[in-house]
């Protein structure tokens, strides 16, 4: 039993490819985000409501097409980011009708109380805030006590206790056995409110894995460890193939340290150890030879790249999309990310942080620079020994471009 | 789908709420009221006089007030929310039809005992007035359709209302200009030509072509306000 089931689903408009052919499958009571842009939010949502032909591929709420006349209405429900509400009316007012019209047996008081709004209940909504106001949007779809349920953005823009009604709300639904669709824009909203999350873009779809504390709690740190041992003891195999590859043992030894680093980040049970640290160790070179060792953790880290660079700020992980970053300073053995002018620690050694993004485009302009080509659009000469890279940015930054690095950029650009 | 009373019913009690706090619309409301109170002190009134007052709040009431109620739920963005529950088309449309044409009934019987009009034969008049409300409060549904938002559909009405409320005036000039007889045809020239034959004491069998007139005019706007629903919904 299914549902939300999506097979071979894909979009094209024009000349851009929206997304794939991608397979989405969720059961009763499960929590789905997916991440993607505005654009395929909106035709994502369109289809399962119905309102746009599918040309390729198929959509199935429970047992149904979206566009079947037939489909219960009560199958699914939506709340789109710019719905909007009879203002004129009371909050109470308001549910009232959403309960005749849907014909529910919720009992009112019960969602009120769920939401928060029985201090409100017999204010108009045009003296809420907007905050209120998206706990009435919740409400009603609530009172819809649809199956399947479909939330566009759910907490952008809210305070802090609509995002905690949220939060709990969506619990509630996933224990009473409603499959619950979020669809955002920002990671944080998708990995603060479920533990599947999903990148939907012209690239595909991308499953996030994402480790819960309760789970690890569960699961014997055992398997994770492991994967580990059986790491290190490829190290020893690989050892002279790093060599042949030309990466130096220093570096192995730096993500040994940070294996170990996270083997007590895991036991003090971090949720940012999720976010894999061991990424970049196990990238590009040394893959294939590890591929075998990595069966042990493929449980835990899935058979994807991540391309995203995490970041945190306080407690949060923020994640940056390569091409996003300016360059990367490392100072006093921290990493820092500059995106637009704004500074973000990386979890990261600069070292890691070079092997992962090589493929992004990234230069190790300097002993502590990491640039993104892509953003340089001058190289300056001061003297015959000293360079500098100038950035595309809003202030034009400079980074130091080192002698040796200089030859090997001329390289690059095929010059001489 | 059947068709729900129970949300027939939903449907017209937000409405007829959100109306009632509705300052644009109620405002609205009094003015044929108003009208009608002015008109009464000016001594007695032709038939003429008494009919612009009852067109005037058939097309500023009914044509108005479903016109507003139509846009306003399409400017807020609750149309499509509606559209998706499970209530029908009809059903919503039902709710607010009942709903407007109970308002235009009610002000127009109270702008009529303001007037203190009593007309010989109450029967073929009320059937008659009923009628052309049913008409209006389709021209309304039609241009809430074609509108986007509430200042939108009260620009778009106003023309209606020139052609409905002071289309009557047109008739001084039919001699002047003898293709403005085709205006005779217009729903409220039926029904003050109606109305003038009742009081002369004319049978039945004078009046009811008139209201086969008024009765194409239904059929025919609710045609097109379908015909426009269905191009709409297409459109989206």
């Amino acid at each position: 039993m299914t549902a939300l089931s999506i097979r071979g689903l894909a979009c094209h408009v024009e000349h851009t490819t929206l997304f794939p052919a991608v397979n989405i499958e969720a059961a009763p009571g499960e929590v789905l985000a997916i991440y993607s842009t505005m654009n395929v939010r909106h035709v994502l949502m369109a289809m399962l409501a119905g309102s746009m032909p599918i040309h390729q591929g198929e959509i199935r709420i429970g047992e149904y097409a979206p566009s079947d006349s037939k489909r219960d209405s009560r199958l699914i429900g939506f709340m789109r980011l710019d719905e909007g509400l009879y203002e004129r009316l009371t909050v109470k007012e308001n549910f009232s009708f959403y309960r005749d019209i849907y014909g529910s047996s919720v009992a009112l008081e019960e969602v009120l109380r769920m939401l928060k709004l029985d201090q409100k209940a017999n204010h108009k909504l045009v003296k809420l805030t907007s905050s209120e106001k998206r706990r009435v949007q919740y409400g009603r779809l609530l009172l819809q006590n649809s199956e399947l349920l479909v939330f566009e953005e759910p907490d952008q823009n809210v305070d802090i206790e609509t995002k905690l009604v949220f939060h709990g709300l969506v619990r509630s639904l996933s224990a009473k056995d409603k499959m619950v669709l979020i669809l955002t824009g920002s990671m944080e909203t998708a990995l603060s409110t479920t533990s599947r999350v999903c990148r939907l873009d012209e690239k595909g779809l991308h499953v996030f894995d994402i480790q819960e504390k309760s789970e690890r709690d569960a699961e014997p740190l055992n398997g994770f460890s492991a994967g580990r041992t059986s790491l290190e003891l490829d190290r020893e195999r690989t050892i002279s193939d790093i060599h042949n590859l030309g990466i130096s043992e220093m570096e192995v030894g730096l993500s040994q340290q940070t294996i170990a680093q996270e083997i007590v980040h895991a036991a003090a049970d971090e949720p940012a150890a999720s976010l894999n640290v061991d990424n970049a160790s196990t990238s590009a070179p040394n893959r294939s030879e590890t591929e075998e060792s990595n069966i042990g953790e493929e449980s835990v880290f899935g058979s994807f790249r991540f391309e995203k660079i995490p970041t945190r700020v306080n407690d949060k992980i923020i994640l940056f999309n390569p091409p996003e970053i300016d360059y990367i300073e490392s100072s006093e053995g921290q990493s820092n990310l500059y995106v637009n002018g704004e500074m973000y620690a990386s979890t990261f050694k600069i070292n890691e942080l070079e092997v992962r993004l090589q493929s992004c485009g990234f230069f190790r302009c300097h002993r502590s620079y990491l640039v993104n080509l892509q953003k340089v659009k001058e190289v300056i000469t001061y003297t015959r020994n000293s360079y500098s890279l100038v950035l595309d940015d809003q202030s034009r930054t400079h980074v130091p471009l080192s002698k040796t690095k200089m030859a090997e950029l001329k390289e690059m650009m095929g010059l001489k | 789908m059947t068709f729900s009373t129970k949300r027939v019913t939903a449907i017209f009690v937000k409405d007829f709420k959100d109306m009632s706090r509705n300052m644009f619309v109620s405002a609205t409301l009094v003015l044929p009221l108003l009208m009608a109170i002015i008109y009464s002190r000016t001594g007695t009134l032709s038939i003429d006089m008494i009919y612009l007052i009852i067109n005037m709040t058939f097309s500023f009431v009914g044509a108005f007030i479903q016109s507003s109620l139509i846009a306003e739920e399409k400017e807020k963005n609750t149309l499509r929310g509606l559209m998706l529950s499970p209530a029908s088309t009809l059903e919503i449309f039902f709710g607010k039809s009942l709903l407007s044409l109970i308002v235009t009934l009610v002000l127009t019987a109270g702008s009529i005992l303001l007037l203190g009009y009593s007309p010989a034969n109450v029967p073929v008049i009320s059937v008659a007035l009923v009628l052309s409300a049913v008409f209006y409060v389709g021209l309304g549904t039609l241009i809430g359709l074609i509108t986007k938002s509430v200042m939108e559909a009260s620009v778009a009405i106003l023309p209606a209302v020139g052609v409905f409320t002071f289309g009557s005036l047109l008739t001084l000039l039919f001699d002047k200009y003898p293709f403005l007889k085709v205006a005779e045809y217009l729903p409220n020239l039926q029904l003050i030509e109606l109305a003038s034959a009742v009081e002369r004491g004319e049978s039945w069998g004078e009046g009811w072509p008139k209201l086969l007139v008024i009765f194409a005019w239904i059929v025919a706007v609710y045609l097109v306000t379908t015909y426009v629903y269905k191009k709409r919904r297409m459109d989206d």
